[in-house]
């Protein structure tokens, strides 16, 4: 099938009225923003949302900046702009990293960060990048604003703390000294989903890893916080045995499956060596701006 | 001042020169047309319900609803398959709609001509068909054997000092066309028919069509429409017989294309393979004996099975000269996908083991494996596996010679290098961690031409006329251009021939004599041949031409004669010409996560003569593609004889990032019974390329590599 059901259609012009709009519409309404995951369920018939709110006049939602010790990027902020900001670069180079390697300039000119987040798929890349730099996000409902901690964000596979009536507006990545991260994946071609991809972020002072995060893609049902070897790191000096050690843990604590992809042992040793090399990676360029 | 010179007329586009393509330009801007966007006034469009199931028995087929659908105008069954119910390349074995029992998934059951397509689409999902499951017979361990190919050459008691031994498989690869099956049937409104189809073999079809059909030759014509590829998969009828069945029952022009999924049940592949092996030697490294097991598993139907095991059997040993053979190979029948005709036939299977045990008996014997290689090449005078005295042109040591004499790639520079000279390309995040560089040699040959007592020919007819006095010359055959050129080729012959500027290639079509199929590398041997002497004897006529009177003469060219195989020892002079091209692939892998860069392929291949040399490159790069995805992703996976990657996310084909620089030299020797000394170039780059990246993985990883597609597991 290559089109989808009918549905009814309308254009938001404020993030109020998409909530508006979704709380009159009901479950049945989706939003929709790069429309490069929907679309696609769409037309295969795997998703039949009944009307679609059109998000993508929302400029409001489209920036990144720095503010009170935070990087915030609204959520519909396109691929293609987290990939080129010298702003996230200098500070979380892991999106660089993912966003060159998310599927091609023609999905990264139009697919958002907050559609991949809300979208939930365990093989998405961003969602293990913000649950490895521990980002923070902003929901907006009828009851107002919250914001949910990564670590709350996946509720089950493809399902989100956002919940029915309302919108991602942003995410928000706390900024400590003596950041590096990294993400490393492998695809069996571009544009492909990843067979696995890891995503590190380590702070260090004084030669001490600080802080951690890991996240992995596509080796589980959802995307996995690799909490075990989180606490491994912290408070270790960074040394190649360390993260040898921590790769070793993030094969025993993905839960891949077999397919098309590749058999479940090849994916854990593929998690094993991606999740080394991005602490390794990770943990360089911490040192590189200690210096 | 000027001054005056004599000019000699200069007509450009002769043989040998680098004539651009007539379809190149309407290929790239997308004005080309395809026989997918075929379109006739009142047409309808028809689709097939196929099995889901590879094996079962049809208990009942209930039409009543689809045909009750507005806009529906013909549902068709076995039933309504007025002449011969079944088709097939060298047996009449397969069922043009499925009388009882399925035998592989995706086998057409029922066909629905309608208004439009999604009618015809909602109508189709309206049959209902009562299947009562059978187990398939999936292991081809179990098939039943169609065919068995013994090759029993030299003294059979014959032992050896040095012996290597290896088991090898190769996995099922598509054509992975880019055009699917499609065509347009147009109803002459007098019992006849119109049919325009992407094919290799028009005739074949024609003959397979009347018999279906139950009408004769003059009353079915077929006509070439544009073609996106083919390699072997357009030999097959797919869906010829059931666009003129619904043309002929409706009295409307009826279109068919099938979608991308279809097209993976509507052709047959390249035979999977398992292969045992046996190399003996003498200490100083002189071949001594070849032992092989082959298996090949055909699928559900004939199809081309018996030729493509003859292949394999005959190039099992590879291009070397070897006292004894001991071949055994059969291919069996399964309830998998039908296999037949792809690029390379057969040869393509066994060079993966033969070249795999060069390179083991290399290293056993502690030779290089080129000197090795050399050692044992075949040459002009020297007898194949089979008995055959080779009398043409067998360049093999030379072609090792100037491959390994080529310069190799540079070393990875130690600066940031692109992703995509890194392995995996773009699609991953190797950083140059792990990166291990590995050089790998092959060679392979196979048979220009069809083997075994094949009364091979192709007819061509040629009329020059006067228009406006200037000299038109015709050439009309049965041909089919396939995307590898031949157009442009039968257009350099005429010119070249006749000397005329004015030359056009005419559509093919059935209106003149067959000209064989676009396959085994054949067709410029064949054809061109065909149309050279057709130039020929026109040319004897020129005298005649006036500006009423042309002058026209129709040709049949055959190849010599060749003589089938003894069943019994597999020896006989069963080929008309050999035709061999070498390979060397650096390959760099990330030897922790199991990627692999093709930083460069080199190839020598003898071409006897260049007839376009734009062409002849083309060739030779798209083969080495085809090569290099089959030694690297493509491959048709089943399960139970399910398919389970019937679309291009799941069976990967190579794309321009995968795809290194080819280096190449292509020779020229004469082979003496072609038309200009030309051989076949078409199948041989397909051959030894997999081969050499097999044998660069090895030397990378120190892996074994014995199965292609490697996978990434295979090299960690």
């Amino acid at each position: 099938m290559q089109t989808p059901a009918p549905f009814g259609y309308e254009r938001a012009t404020s993030v109020d009225g998409a909530i508006a709009s979704l709380q009159r519409l009901g479950p049945e309404a989706r939003i929709i923003a790069g429309g490069h995951s929907l679309l696609p369920m769409m037309k295969l018939r795997l998703a039949n949302p009944e009307h679609l709110i059109d998000i993508n006049d929302l400029v409001e939602l489209s920036y990144i900046r720095e503010q009170d010790g935070e990087i915030r990027i609204g959520a519909l902020t396109r691929h293609v702009a987290l990939l080129k900001s010298e702003l996230l670069a200098r500070h979380f180079p892991v999106f660089a990293d993912a966003e060159t390697v998310i599927a091609d300039p023609v999905v990264r000119n139009r697919g958002t960060i907050g559609g991949s987040l809300c979208q939930a798929d365990a093989a998405e890349d961003l969602s293990a990048v913000c649950t490895a730099v521990k980002a923070k996000v902003v929901i907006r409902g009828a009851a107002g604003e919250r914001v949910v901690g990564m670590e709350d964000f996946h509720v089950g596979p493809y399902q989100t703390a956002v919940g029915a009536g309302d919108v991602l507006t942003e995410v928000r990545l706390p900024l400590r000294p003596g950041s590096g991260s990294a993400h490393e994946k492998v695809e069996r071609r571009a544009g492909d989903w990843a067979i696995a991809a890891a995503s590190a972020a380590v702070w260090i002072a004084a030669g001490r890893i600080t802080d951690v995060g890991i996240g992995l893609s596509a080796v589980g049902l959802t995307t996995i916080h690799l909490t075990r070897a989180e606490d491994l790191l912290r408070g270790q000096a960074p040394s190649e045995d360390l993260f040898a050690e921590a790769g070793a843990i993030a094969a025993a604590d993905c839960s891949p499956g077999a397919d098309g992809r590749g058999p479940i042992d090849y994916k854990r040793h593929l998690v094993g060596v991606l999740t080394h090399r991005a602490l390794r990676r990770a943990a360089a360029r911490a040192a590189s701006q200690e210096a | 001042m000027s001054t005056t010179r004599t000019r000699t007329p200069l007509v450009r586009g002769r043989v040998g020169e680098l004539m651009p393509r007539r379809d190149a330009e309407p290929k790239v801007t997308g004005a080309f047309a395809y026989s997918s966007d075929l379109e006739a006034e009142g047409m309808l469009f028809a689709v097939t319900v196929r099995s889901p199931h590879p094996h079962a028995r049809i208990a009942a087929i209930d039409t009543a609803a689809a045909v009750a659908t507005a806009g529906v105008h013909a549902v068709l069954t076995h039933a309504d398959v007025p002449g011969r119910k079944t088709v097939g390349m060298h047996r009449a074995d397969q069922p043009v709609l499925v009388v009882d029992v399925v035998r592989y998934q995706g086998e057409p059951v029922v066909i629905v001509a309608a208004d439009d397509l999604e009618t015809a689409r909602r109508a189709a999902v309206l049959v209902v068909v009562t299947y009562e499951v059978l187990e398939p017979v999936a292991d081809p361990e179990r098939g039943e054997v169609l065919r068995d190919v013994r090759i029993r050459h030299g003294d059979q008691s014959l032992g050896a000092d040095v012996v290597v031994s290896g088991s090898y498989e190769v996995g099922m690869q598509d054509q992975a066309f880019l055009g699917p099956e499609s065509g347009l049937a147009i109803p002459d409104g007098d019992g006849g028919v119109d049919l325009h189809v992407a094919t290799q073999w028009l005739h074949l079809d024609q003959e397979q069509i009347c018999a279906a059909l139950d009408l004769p030759p003059a009353k079915v014509r077929v006509h070439l429409a544009g073609v996106g590829g083919a390699f072997g998969g357009r030999e097959d009828v797919s869906m010829q017989i059931h666009a003129c069945l619904l043309a002929l029952r409706t009295g409307r022009p009826v279109k068919m294309v099938y979608t991308r999924e279809e097209s993976f049940f509507g052709h047959v592949h390249r035979h999977p393979a398992w292969m045992r092996y046996e190399h003996g030697a003498t200490p100083e490294g002189d071949l001594v004996y070849v032992r092989a097991e082959i298996l090949l598993d055909g699928g559900a139907y004939a199809s081309s099975s018996p030729a493509v095991v003859s292949n394999a059997a005959c190039f099992a040993a590879g291009p070397y000269r070897v006292q004894r053979a001991t071949i055994d190979a059969r291919v069996v029948m399964t309830n998998n996908p039908p296999c037949g005709a792809m690029r390379g036939f057969g040869a393509v299977q066994v060079a993966v083991a033969h070249e795999a045990q060069m390179d083991l008996l290399a290293a056993a014997l502690g030779i290089d494996p080129v000197d090795l290689r050399v050692r044992n090449a075949l040459k002009t005078g020297d007898r194949m596996i089979t008995g055959q005295v080779i009398d043409g042109p067998a360049p093999v040591r030379e072609l090792l010679e100037g491959l390994r004499a080529m310069p190799l790639p540079l070393e990875r520079g130690s600066l940031r290098a692109d992703l995509r000279e890194l392995p995996g390309g773009v699609a991953n995040t190797t950083h140059g961690e792990g990166v291990r560089r590995g050089v790998g040699y092959a060679i392979g040959f196979k048979n220009m031409g069809f083997a075994e007592g094949f009364d091979d020919y192709s007819t061509a007819r040629v009329r020059v006329s006067l228009v406006n006095g200037e000299p038109l010359v015709e050439v009309h055959t049965a041909a089919c251009e396939v995307g590898q050129g031949l157009v442009t080729v039968l257009e350099q012959i005429a010119r070249t021939e006749l000397g005329f500027e004015h030359v056009v290639v005419l559509p093919a079509d059935t209106t003149v004599g067959s000209a064989g199929s676009s396959s085994a590398s054949r067709q410029t041997w064949m054809t061109g041949g065909a149309v050279k002497a057709a130039c020929e004897a026109v040319r004897e006529r020129l005298h005649e031409l006036a500006a009423d009177r042309s002058v026209e003469e129709t040709v049949e060219h055959h190849h010599r004669p060749t003589f089938p195989l003894d069943p019994e020892t597999g020896q006989g002079d069963a080929q008309v010409a050999l035709c061999f091209a070498a390979h060397r692939a650096v390959c760099d892998v990330d030897t922790d996560l199991g990627l692999v860069r093709v930083v460069e392929i080199a190839t020598t291949q003898d071409v006897g003569r260049i007839m376009n040399p734009a062409q002849c490159e083309g060739q030779i790069q798209g083969g080495i593609a085809q090569g290099l995805g089959l030694a690297l992703m493509e491959e048709i996976k089943t399960e139970n004889g399910l398919v389970r990657n019937p679309n291009f996310t799941d069976y990967l084909i190579p794309t321009i990032l995968d795809m290194p620089p080819v280096r190449l030299a292509i020779s020229e020797t004469p082979h003496p019974d072609a038309p200009y000394g030309l051989n076949g170039v078409g199948e041989p780059p397909t051959i030894a390329s997999t081969p050499a990246i097999a044998a660069a993985l090895r030397a990378a990883t120190g892996r074994p590599v014995t199965r292609v597609p490697v996978r990434p597991d295979d090299l960690i």
